[in-house]
């Protein structure tokens, strides 16, 4: 629904990262490598993260 | 433990460091690596009293999720176990409640990380809590823990033994970490992890230095790495003494 806080593997804090990377890399149409690169997100753990995660409150929030 | 360490950084900044400990047995340099990840203990919010919750997500969810929050802590000594700081949020919508929002009791536990988006909320949702923070240690639960991705390997020393034949293949050789060369130590990331990048057209050998450990520790954020590595010695050192009192006749 929302970004996970921390990556589940490692325990790095990545939300913050969330609105940067989606604003460049999901809307926008710079490279995700490089921007997850850019963001310091290195590990492959953590840059699953945002890479897999979809905002789902615009989904659900009709139904309240 | 007889002998003396030498500690030694190669990389260093607040967040994040790679160092390399002389002199440490193996047993003692997993000790620490354990002491930081399980035995440092760190504020985060643990019970969290909701006044209102309109918003799309549950109670226990966003209690998770603020519980998942770095939060500084202060220096050793300041809390101890079951001292609370409350924290509170009070957001309406449409908005997004961050961790930023959260207004801190005390100033010496404050958010670390202020653009972590807790929940979005729409027109007419309002979010209004109050959370307590307590000091606890990362065998708890994983949002007390301080350390993340801590981890350490050993240091290796590359020596150049000949030079390859005229007409043979360079074959890349790939090493990790942090490699010496003749007193100076690299990070193999510097040549593409590749020694036959560092060394085009040589034969070279490549083996551990024994008791030797290249630490990579990064922090969530709580405290800076030094401050975790300290306090992580002093936690075995306690533990330590605790026994040795414990077992004395």
């Amino acid at each position: 629904m929302m970004v996970p806080v921390r990556c589940f593997t490692c325990g790095s804090v990545v939300g913050e990262h969330w609105e940067e990377f989606e604003e460049r890399a999901k809307e926008g149409d710079e490279d995700p490598e490089a921007v997850l690169d850019e963001l310091g997100v290195d590990r492959y753990c953590c840059r699953r993260m945002l890479v897999s995660h979809t905002d789902l409150v615009d989904v659900v929030s009709p139904y309240q | 433990m007889p002998g003396e360490y030498d500690v030694e950084f190669v990389e260093r900044g607040d967040r994040e460091a790679r160092f390399l400990v002389r002199g440490a047995t193996p047993a003692f340099a997993n000790g620490i690596r354990r002491a930081m990840v399980a035995d440092v203990p760190t504020m985060a919010i643990d019970e969290v009293r909701f006044i209102e919750n309109s918003s799309v997500m549950f109670d226990e969810q966003l209690a998770l999720r603020l519980g998942l929050v770095p939060l500084t802590t202060p220096p050793e000594g300041e809390f101890v176990e079951d001292d609370v700081v409350t924290l509170s949020l009070d957001v309406s919508g449409p908005a997004t409640a961050y961790s930023r929002d959260l207004v801190s009791g005390d100033a010496l536990v404050t958010p670390a990380e202020e653009n972590v988006p807790i929940i979005e909320l729409k027109e007419g949702q309002r979010l209004e809590v109050e959370a307590d923070a307590r000091i606890e240690r990362g065998q708890t639960h994983a949002k007390h823990q301080g350390g993340v991705a801590v981890g350490y390997r050993h240091l290796q020393r590359v020596e150049v033994v000949g030079d390859l034949e005229e007409f043979e293949d360079e074959e890349s050789r790939i090493v990790r970490g942090v490699i010496e060369d003749e007193g100076e130590l690299l990070n193999a990331e510097e040549f593409d992890n590749d020694l036959a990048k560092r060394y085009p057209g040589k034969e070279v050998r490549v083996e551990d230095v024994p008791d030797a450990f290249v630490f990579h520790v990064e922090t969530d954020g709580s405290f800076t790495v030094e401050e975790l590595v300290t306090r992580a010695a002093d936690s075995i050192e306690a533990r330590a003494d605790e026994l040795e009192e414990a077992v004395q006749l």
